[in-house]
């Protein structure tokens, strides 16, 4: 029912801001053409978009599976660590939440929520606007990449963010200003997975993206670069990331990228068959 | 002459270089030598594990606090967030940990200290001797205490006095309950424990609604599991013991008759009470509830392997109150005779407030899953057959859980039954709702979408609740507390002395004031620092005359002052190099 609600709103305010953009930047004409070949288009990116799909489905399908792996089994708990590291370097989340207005709070949590959420959409609409599906099916593959890696980190470690180390060192200021987004965020992600930032590294990659398509779309390199600085931001001054997990997120944004300019999903399936064929395939019997 | 000649020749100056190097270099190597033949202290490291502040955000604050004060005395401290279910499974469940900060539900009587203290139970699961302590000095006093008559008293003070010196553990402060309610509901006490929710139900004033009364509540996972004798999960305080009743309950100090409909103790060379139970009662599934229950309970409570697995394994839950019990006979269907080996009448009728289990299902699940673990204590037991007042509707999720009335339960028509009943009930059962933060059930409160939360909202939300319109804030000190436990396997906290300085290093006056923002009463008396808020049996003076010594805080304002840390573990013969605590031994 909460969660109903914030979905609801979610959607309204999202959808808003993906039309003006959509109208700004990649404008009518390019919409059109779209919308004609959109049959094409789609065929074109499907197996990008079937990786995606079944990274998300393996996340999905494996909550309950990874937890236990995680929680009992490996058990490595790096909190202490992030928080010693963030301690020895300046203090980071400390310092943004000592700027701390209501202002500058409701900002961060409009970015975190809306802004992310946005950051994440425009990017399939504009590249599938455009004359070639090159730049989507990176996209795609990117993505996959992120939430791929970013499992077996969520696997490998615990870790918790800062509100949850020490509420009075560290605010938790989102689900302060908004609790019912918890609702959201439970939905999606749990509170042991903060290493690296998945929201970090996923805005990070719409941005190094639209640095390379922006003989494309030069309006949204500086759009996309704002809005991702301030999600990472955001973060961390909402108590919810270290500063090694924004790090780390933006490491793995350039890997992430890098698979998607470099790789193609096709490449990879094909180099994949190609090493089980060799160690499994049956040599054929007649060398001649 | 002018000609003086090289003062030293460079075949000299060489010579002397190399000796001196040389002999130089010899002293270098004899300690590179002693350094890598004796291995010197090092620094003493202490990991300080507790639940994240979405769990607990008290807890958290605590652990904190506590972590920068053991590094102002030089210790190496490390805070480990935990989630719950897995800091139960660590701390009660592996004794991996060296200290933990936990809120325990509080003692009911003196002698639940023997579940949590006593050696017998240093290999046991759950509450039973987390601290992995053994102390026949303590064992000894637990054991005279249950069978004492007539100084009880006098041994229970003896005890106290010893644990305010060896401090297993310390208490910090005692927490208020606290709730918000709608404006037009009565709410006695903020609900908790089965009772709360019993006289909240039955308040007249509450006319009646043929709808559930709604509750909110938070955390995570709570309806995953309703397994009544499990520890290692979170819990929803009180649902369980709404579905499963005992033979008594302790409400108020007193033991209320609730399936027994009577019980006379007979006093021979072994303490015996025989039981009557009420007349007519059902469980859940209809099945009646009878005599044969009622002994398979205690039997069951105290090898859930019924017999298989040598030596038995225990629930972990209810332990001490089952060691009460030596054995129970049964009568007809509707009396048992139960006998205690040494004990006194005011002890054993602790081992009545057990939650009864029907046979037919629970005799089943003796099957050994895994090493020393039963099923009885790995099912999630997701549709709970029980004989108390209420019972679980089919709908079920993860952010809501229905308790639907049990019309069959004796005690919803009889006449003769505990007076907290009277009235009982004005709601057509309870919805528990769950949210992810106790931030979303205060938006939940304030919109009208539930009646009331339950009594476990932190203190920061006292403030938002006050000013809300259409509520009210309800509040009632309760015998819950927030502890600091210590692993006494630990190379340097099994030295009573380093336990005890570590105890002093929290300030618990600050802690109630500004973390519980108030409510809350910081442990100030010796019985409150081992876990007794009222101090009823804590008479003598001689007890109270020492100042405990666990109170004089080295510091102010909740910081602990670095020179006045280190001059107490200096005082136990601690030594310091470089500002670092040093290992007793090494």
């Amino acid at each position: 029912m909460a969660l109903a609600d914030v979905l609801l709103e979610l959607a309204f305010v999202v959808a808003a801001m993906l039309v003006t953009a959509t109208l700004v930047i990649v404008g009518p004409r390019r919409i059109v053409a779209a919308a004609r070949g959109f049959r094409w288009r789609l065929e074109t990116c499907l197996l990008p978009f079937a990786a995606l799909v079944v990274v998300l489905l393996l996340r999905w399908s494996t909550q309950d599976i990874v937890r236990r792996l995680e929680r009992r089994v490996l058990q490595n708990n790096i909190t202490p660590q992030l928080f010693a590291f963030d301690q020895a370097l300046f203090e980071p989340v400390t310092i943004l939440q000592s700027f701390q207005t209501e202002a500058l709070t409701s900002f961060f949590v409009f970015v975190y929520i809306y802004g992310y959420a946005f950051l994440l959409i425009f990017p399939f609409i504009a590249y599938f606007a455009l004359e070639e599906m090159d730049e989507l099916s990176t996209l795609v593959l990117a993505f996959t990449a992120n939430y791929a890696i970013g499992l077996i980190f969520y696997t490998l470690f615990i870790a918790f963010g800062p509100r949850n180390v020490d509420p009075m060192a560290f605010e938790g200021l989102l689900y302060d200003a908004f609790p019912q987004s918890g609702a959201l965020t439970h939905e999606v992600n749990q509170n042991t997975n903060v290493f690296p930032s998945l929201h970090t590294s996923l805005s990070m990659t719409v941005f190094f993206l639209a640095w390379v398509t922006r003989t494309k779309y030069p309006v949204w390199v500086p759009v996309s670069g704002v809005l991702a600085v301030s999600v990472a931001l955001s973060t961390m001054y909402l108590g919810i990331h270290w500063f090694s997990d924004v790090i780390a997120g933006t490491l793995l944004a350039i890997v992430s990228v890098y698979i998607g300019v470099n790789y193609t999903v096709e490449g990879i399936v094909a180099g994949v068959r190609e090493v089980v064929a060799s160690r499994l395939g049956p040599p054929s019997a007649d060398g001649e | 002459m002018d000609d003086v000649g090289p003062p030293t020749t460079r075949r000299q100056l060489l010579a002397g270089a190399s000796a001196g190097a040389a002999s130089a270099l010899a002293g270098c190597w004899e300690r590179l030598w002693s350094e890598a033949e004796t291995t010197g202290p090092e620094q003493i490291s202490m990991t300080i594990k507790t639940v994240p502040a979405d769990d607990d955000e008290l807890a958290a604050t605590i652990a904190s606090q506590l972590r920068e004060n053991y590094e102002a005395a030089g210790i190496d401290a490390t805070h480990e967030p935990i989630a719950e279910a897995e800091l139960y499974r660590d701390v009660l469940l592996e004794g991996d940990y060296d200290v933990f900060v936990a809120r325990h539900p509080g003692l009911d009587e003196a002698d639940a200290l023997y579940g949590l203290l006593h050696s017998r139970y240093v290999s046991e699961h759950g509450w039973q001797n987390p601290f992995q302590l053994t102390d026949v000095v303590v064992d000894d006093a637990l054991e005279t205490q249950r069978s004492a008559t007539v100084d009880r008293d006098d041994d229970l003070e003896e005890l106290l006095e010893h644990l305010l010196t060896t401090t297993p553990y310390t208490v910090v402060a005692y927490t208020d309950a606290l709730c918000g309610a709608a404006e037009e509901l009565d709410v006695p006490v903020p609900p908790k424990r089965p009772q709360d929710y019993v006289r909240l139900l039955a308040r007249s004033s509450n006319d009646s609604r043929d709808r559930p009364l709604e509750v909110g509540t938070y955390g995570e996972g709570l309806t995953e599991r309703l397994n009544p004798i499990a520890v290692d999960r979170s819990r929803l305080e009180g649902l369980v013991d709404l579905l499963y009743d005992p033979l008594a309950r302790q409400i108020d100090g007193d033991y209320v008759p609730w399936l027994a409909d009577d019980v006379t103790w007979e006093e021979g060379r072994r303490l015996r009470a025989e039981v009557t139970l009420r007349e007519g009662l059902t469980w859940h599934d209809d099945k009646s509830l009878d005599a044969d229950d009622v002994a398979f309970t205690y039997e069951f409570l105290g090898d859930t392997s019924m017999g298989t697995v040598d030596g038995g394994v225990p629930a972990p839950r209810f332990r001490d109150r089952q060691s009460l019990v030596e054995s129970v006979d049964v009568g007809d269907s509707r009396t048992v005779t139960v006998s205690f080996p040494e004990t006194s009448r005011e002890v054993a009728r602790r081992a009545f407030t057990v939650p009864i289990l029907p046979e037919h299902v629970w005799a089943d699940r003796s099957d050994v899953v895994a090493n020393r673990r039963t099923e009885a204590l790995a099912t999630d037991n997701d549709d709970p057959v029980g004989s108390g007042l209420f019972r679980v509707a089919d709908v079920t999720t993860d952010v809501e859980i229905e308790l639907e009335p049990f019309d069959d339960h004796v005690l919803r028509t009889t006449t003769d039954r505990p007076d907290v009943l009277e009235g009982f009930s004005q709601f057509e059962g309870i919805r528990f709702q769950i949210a992810p933060n106790p931030g979303a059930i205060v938006d939940a409160l304030v919109d009208g979408e539930i009646d009331l939360t339950t009594g476990e909202l932190p203190p920061t939300y006292a403030e938002s609740i006050r000013e809300a319109d259409g509520v009210t804030r309800v509040s009632e000190p309760t015998d819950a507390f927030y502890m600091i436990g210590y692993n006494s396997q630990h190379a340097e906290l099994g030295h009573p002395h380093v336990r005890r300085v570590c105890s002093q290093l929290l300030d618990r006056e600050h802690a109630a004031t500004e973390f519980f923002d108030g409510f809350a009463e910081p442990a100030t008396t010796p019985a409150q620092l081992v876990g007794f808020r009222d101090d009823a049996w804590d008479r003598d003076d001689d007890v109270d005359d020492t100042e405990p010594e666990l109170l004089e805080f080295p510091g102010s304002d909740g910081a602990a002052d670095p020179g006045q840390s280190r001059a107490l573990f200096r005082a136990i013969h601690y030594n310091y190099e470089d500002d670092v605590l040093l290992e007793s031994s090494g």
